[in-house]
């Protein structure tokens, strides 16, 4: 995941490399998809995540569209 | 002790050794903290390369990631505890402080993509500020709501290739 001065410039740079654009966030949403995902790495405890686990932080994050799920 | 206690005690190990040295461990330090044979401590390395919970450099028992924080410099450094760590990505980088439960403030350093413009952020109680240097070397504040991150692939694709992602 790479950073952007702004919308635009992911444009640009997605049109320079062909790439279709993904997802778009900003530092603010994804300094709180962090607290989710991160808060408990270092813990003896954490021992991986199921799909289901990880789309639930999604949810709880606030990023519900098709780009944050696994089809089944 | 099972394998699989040892599996999440060699995970927690090396997470630990990167947020206090800034480096992942070798294996052979793995093994020695652990007390058990190098050749076993490698097999476990690849159980959690497998279960993406680390990432190793191909064909090596290197860790190359144990997200967020990344065993070779890049474009997204974090300054905290007095250490200075490189995260894997515009995700990692935010995710760095998390990870360290946020035992202090922390300065993170990225180079914004295409545009090349140097960004500051600043953790400062749990919230976030950005700033930014401009031409002739001035630095302006900036809002993180601005600031844009971009996820190429969507998660259903995220462990393909997680390089490019």
């Amino acid at each position: 995941m790479l950073l952007f001065r702004s919308e635009e410039w992911i444009e640009r740079w997605c049109k320079k490399n062909n790439l279709e654009r993904g997802e778009v966030l900003s530092v603010d949403q994804v300094w709180e998809l962090s607290k989710l995902w991160y808060h408990d790495r270092l813990s003896m405890e954490y021992h991986g995540r199921t799909v289901e686990q990880a789309e639930e932080i999604f949810r709880q994050a606030g990023l519900t569209s098709a780009f944050w799920h696994v089809q089944r | 002790m099972s394998n699989n206690a040892l599996l999440w005690q060699i995970r927690a190990f090396v997470y630990n050794h990167f947020a206090d040295t800034i480096r992942p461990p070798s294996v052979e330090e793995a093994a020695q903290h652990l007390n058990i044979e190098i050749e076993l401590a490698g097999t476990l390395y690849k159980e959690l390369h497998n279960r993406h919970a680390l990432f190793l450099e191909p064909e090596t028992l290197n860790i190359r990631m144990a997200n967020p924080f990344s065993g070779i410099p890049t474009d997204f450094k974090v300054h905290a505890d007095g250490k200075s760590y490189y995260a894997n990505c515009a995700w990692d980088m935010l995710g760095i402080p998390v990870a360290l439960a946020l035992r202090n403030d922390a300065v993170i350093e990225a180079i914004c993509t295409e545009s090349d413009d140097r960004v500051q952020l600043a953790v400062r109680d749990g919230q976030i500020q950005a700033q930014a240097a401009v031409p002739g070397g001035d630095i302006k504040s900036i809002l993180t709501s601005d600031l844009k991150i971009h996820f190429p692939l969507p998660f259903a694709r995220w462990y393909d290739d997680l390089l490019f992602t």
